[in-house]
């Protein structure tokens, strides 16, 4: 049947497109800065997956957990060294910094690696099983999969561990997390981190689906913020389920409407919502469920 | 007080930058160089085609010189190249020409890759009354507002699904519905255009006929709704990435048409590197092949050229290439044939230039475009074959392509 | 104080009087920068409105800026109006579209003003794509002019309406208004500002400033394409500039477009592909070193090596 296919496509995407909003609403939510470099570091993420995957060898999917390595320590690098200096600066100095940042990361890519479209291509690239007449690729399926269970690691950290409450204490209360010995700074540099982990690892998924080069990020910066505002700004489920409601917005528009609607849907939900529901579906301000 | 002292000295700041920059001319160029300059989009979302106008322009130009250069008044002259980078982005695009024309003085302006960049630019060089010749648009919008002084070496959108269309009609087990989908882009608009007045000149029924934005990655929902109306025939319109991403997920979503045409991609290398098997039975549209055998006495024959090209850059050259070297080789014997580097003595010599080149019969319209026929090929066993042209078969296609179950 | 007002003024008449005549006596490619460059101007003296004085930092004016370009176009095309006419028509109809759209997105602060304007943009860009009249995705073909020169004056009758237009708010009780609004928005209602009324004015002020830009930009270049004219790099760019001039004065932004132009210009004549990592460069160390622009640095005494380098401390955590 021809709805729950479209259906079925459209939370498959809609996952990949939760995890890669995640981390920009985990770094919104905690230090109250719009990254705008967002897509440039999924798109190092899926160059990442692409390098390890032709040069190594490596499945994309066995790669994932080097490619949170890897981008943590980026992002902690990029936050110690240049975000701080203006985490306390006015919200559009954020935005332009990290709008030179993103300028910067997408123009040295296309510089090291050429503008040449890179796929990852494993084995198993075109392989699909039918479910009671569905069509879900294997690729499609284990991307959404991968996604689920980073953002329930993702989940788990932030909700049990202590660091998860040092990080949730420094969104809500800056100040009282400062006084009773939160070392802010810190805290600050392991979110960065954090969230340019799952841009990577968002990355790394997207790549697998889609081809890969330097000014891929742009679109989907704006994607994510779309994704943000629709789940809940600031939240932590918020831009799962976000992600999972415009996947199949966008998939029913395309399909009964017509392929060039949906981002008109996206960005007029975008703004409707902020306009008349700003806390989007899931909820206010700070980190929540 | 302060204030208003600085505001003085940054204006005097301002003003040496401005005319620093704007004043100085490219220094120190020889008096018998023809130089020919370009705006060309080595950064931002084009580059990737931008660099195969690069590389074209710059390996037929070094050809050109060591061939003899070209002759003007019994003397044999060099041709220079000054390129910039337009950044992707039209308005720039439009500047830097102006500052070819007019501070660089370069005599001939090439072209910028694709339609947008290219109708902006293409205004400068009529504005200055200079030929340009570019090899990277073929939107109806750039001919027809009846420019002068702009020549295209691509040719004209809507006959690009002929070859293709004609075939199917001809087709065993015959072929008798068709799903199109196109870029809403001028040029893609244009080829769709034209493929309906084929489609319905065969009557092969349009069941599906929908425009998407170019920079759509995901065609599953497309895909899901053509499955469900199993058409013999796709045709898609668009840009490289595009049909990678359409064939790929086409794979995916078990989606098997008897023939699928796609305007851009096959006959490109990285695009069959790219799709490995996934690219065989896939069909192509081009105006140019290394193994169509023209030739000239600059490169000698097109086989020739592509092996000069792919051992200078590690990649094998398409159409593109070939249109920008085109361009080159255009000047060089319009040049030649008006025997002067008056803009619109040369303007005039190209306006009835017919000369062969390796890409082909060089030979404008009245409007300024070329008209070469569109070769429909297919991949078979990773190598680009011709099928169609000309309405004439040329090799036999693989049809109607096998299930990608059965392959 | 007489005497500087009268060094301010020849100053201005000056250069106005030198940029006038400039068509003549310098080269082309120079004129195409000063139009490019009066346009930036003028787009960062338009955003100062809504993002200097009243702070609310609108990333949306890339929008307006692509309405009135759409709208002139549309009305010259389509609608066989005259120039003269088509032209304040879209700086009029980009203005009354901000009134509307201000009176919703206004209400919101900071950050969701931020996104919201910037999804405003992108919105305005899907409806666009997707209306026959202004040519979908294939965009609008305007007709050709053969001279640079009415643009040239054009743009700049722009710029000097922009800058007149910050200059009459920064010395009104609206403006005061406004600078109330940016630095206390409760305490000014509580004063009795009418907030909401000023805001929507400012903004739609600033859209219709940015629809004229517009407007002249779109018959200069002959031709307006969705993804080109709302993408999201003229607003960022216009806010930089103004942000390195001096936002909220009335001069900065068209000094900091000026450097900045210039600077930019020069990086892609000079490194050619290298110049946009040039500019994102740039744009990264004004905001590390100088965050409230170059002018107010340089007039607080701290253009030095050990200010910029305490600047890198001043907003960290």
């Amino acid at each position: 049947m021809l709805s729950l296919q479209v259906l079925v496509n459209g939370l498959l995407l809609g996952g990949v497109y939760g995890i890669m909003a995640l981390g920009m609403s985990l770094i919104w939510g905690v230090m109250r800065i719009v990254n705008v470099a967002h897509g440039a570091l999924i798109m190092l993420g899926a160059y990442h997956a692409f390098f390890t995957f032709t040069l190594l060898g490596w499945d994309p999917f066995l790669s994932l957990p080097v490619t949170i390595g890897v981008f943590f320590v980026l992002g902690y690098a990029i936050q110690r060294f240049l975000l701080n200096r203006i985490v306390r600066a006015q919200l559009f100095l954020t935005l332009l910094i990290t709008f030179g940042l993103g300028v910067v990361i997408e123009n040295l890519a296309r510089i090291a690696w050429s503008s040449d479209l890179r796929q990852v291509t494993p084995a198993y690239q075109g392989a699909h099983f039918e479910l009671y007449g569905i069509n879900i690729p294997h690729v499609r399926l284990g991307v959404f999969l991968s996604a689920a269970v980073l953002s329930l690691l993702f989940l788990l950290l932030i909700e049990r561990t202590k660091l998860g409450r040092a990080i949730r204490a420094t969104s809500q209360e800056l100040r009282a997390a400062q006084l009773s010995g939160v070392p802010v700074g810190h805290i600050y540099a392991v979110t960065f981190g954090l969230g340019t982990a799952l841009a990577g690892a968002a990355g790394a998924l997207w790549g697998m689906l889609f081809p890969i080069t330097p000014t891929m990020g742009g679109p989907l910066t704006l994607k994510s913020f779309a994704v943000d505002v629709l789940g809940g700004l600031g939240t932590m489920m918020g831009p799962l389920v976000g992600g999972l409601v415009l996947g199949v917005i966008e998939s029913f528009t395309a399909t009964y409407v017509g392929p060039t609607y949906p981002n008109l849907l996206s960005f007029g939900l975008l703004v409707l919502i902020l306009v008349f529901r700003p806390a989007g579906i899931l909820g206010p301000r700070g980190l929540s469920g | 007080m302060k204030r208003s002292l600085w505001l003085v000295a940054g204006a005097a700041v301002l003003a040496v930058v401005i005319f620093y920059f704007g004043a100085r001319a490219v220094g120190g160029r020889a008096e018998t160089v023809i130089a020919l300059g370009a705006a060309i989009s080595q950064s931002g979302k084009y580059a990737r085609e931008g660099k195969f106008y690069v590389d074209a322009y710059k390996m037929t130009v070094e050809a050109v010189n060591a061939a003899g250069g070209v002759k003007v008044g019994g003397q044999a002259h060099k041709l220079g190249l000054t390129l910039y980078d337009d950044q992707s982005d039209p308005s720039l695009a439009a500047r830097l020409c102006t500052k070819l024309l007019t501070s660089d003085k370069v005599n001939f302006l090439l072209g910028p890759y694709t339609s947008g960049i290219t109708i902006a630019a293409s205004a400068v060089a009529e504005k200055y009354e200079v030929p340009m010749i570019e090899g990277g648009g073929a939107a109806g919008n750039i001919f027809d507002h009846g420019y002068k002084y702009i020549f295209g070496t691509l040719s004209n959108a809507e006959l690009y699904f002929q070859p293709a269309i004609e075939m199917a009609a001809k087709s065993e087990p015959p072929v008798k519905t068709a799903a199109l989908l196109f870029s809403n882009e001028a040029f893609d608009k244009s080829v769709a255009k034209g493929a309906r007045k084929w489609l319905d000149e065969h009557k092969i029924e349009r069941i599906y006929d929908e425009e998407y934005q170019p920079a759509t990655l995901d065609f599953t929902s497309v895909l899901a709704v053509i499955k469900s109306k199993n058409p013999d025939l796709i045709l898609l319109a668009g840009h490289e990435e595009n049909s990678l991403n359409f064939i790929r997920q086409s794979q995916a979503a078990d989606v098997n048409p008897k023939m699928a045409v796609f305007t851009v991609g096959p006959p490109t290398g990285d695009f069959r590197k790219t799709l490995g098997a996934a690219a065989e039975y896939v069909y192509g549209i081009t105006t140019w092949l290394p193994e169509m055998d023209h030739k000239d006495e600059i490169f000698e024959s097109s086989s020739n050229f592509a092996k000069q090209f792919h051992d200078r850059f590690a990649y094998e050259p398409d159409y593109h290439v070939a249109s920008g070297a085109a361009d080159v080789l255009a000047f060089k014997h319009a040049i030649e044939k008006a025997d002067t580097l008056d803009p619109k003595k040369v303007r005039d010599a190209l306006a009835s230039l017919d000369v062969q080149t390796i890409y082909g019969r060089l030979r404008f319209n009245p409007t300024g475009q070329i008209e070469l026929p569109q070769t429909l090929v297919q991949i078979q066993s990773g190598k680009v074959v011709p099928i169609y042209a000309g309405g004439k078969p040329l090799n036999k296609p693989r049809y109607p392509t096998p299930s990608w179950g059965a392959r | 104080m007489d005497s500087k007002r009268r060094v301010l003024v020849a100053g201005a008449a000056a250069v106005c009087l030198a940029l006038a005549v400039a068509p003549a006596v310098v080269s082309p490619f120079l004129v195409q920068f000063l139009i490019n460059l009066f346009m930036l101007a003028a787009m960062a003296e338009s955003w100062n409105i809504i993002g200097g004085f009243t702070g609310y930092a609108s990333f949306g004016i890339a929008g307006f800026f692509g309405v009135g370009a759409y709208t002139t176009g549309v009305l010259l095309t389509a609608g066989h109006w005259p120039y003269p006419l088509a032209l304040p028509a879209g700086g009029v109809f980009a203005m009354l579209l901000a009134a509307l759209i201000g009176i919703a997105v206004l209400r919101l602060k900071g950050q969701y003003f931020a996104i919201a304007t910037l999804g405003v943009t992108e919105t305005m860009r899907e409806v666009v794509y997707n209306l026959e009249i202004t040519g979908g995705g294939s965009g609008l073909n305007l007709p050709m002019v053969q001279s640079p020169l009415p643009f040239f004056y054009l743009m700049f009758a722009v710029l000097l309406l922009s800058i007149a237009v910050n200059r009459r708010i920064a010395t009104s009780r609206f403006g005061y208004g406004l600078i109330a609004i940016r630095e206390d928005e409760d305490a000014a209602s509580a004063m009795g500002i009418p907030t909401a009324r000023y805001k929507t004015v400012a903004f739609a002020l600033s859209g219709g400033l940015a629809g004229l830009v517009g407007g002249v930009f779109a018959y200069w270049i002959t031709f307006v394409d969705p993804t080109e004219i709302f993408k999201v790099s003229w607003t960022l760019r216009t806010i930089i500039m103004a942000v390195f001039g001096g936002a909220g004065t009335v001069l900065g932004p068209v000094l900091g477009a000026a450097v900045l132009a210039s600077i930019f210009e020069g990086l892609s004549a000079e490194l050619v592909n290298f110049a946009e990592l040039g500019s994102g460069i740039i744009i990264v160390v004004v905001v590390l070193f100088m965050p409230r622009g170059l002018f107010e640095t340089v007039r607080r005494g701290e253009l030095s090596f050990r200010h910029l380098l305490r600047q890198l401390d001043e907003y960290r955590a």
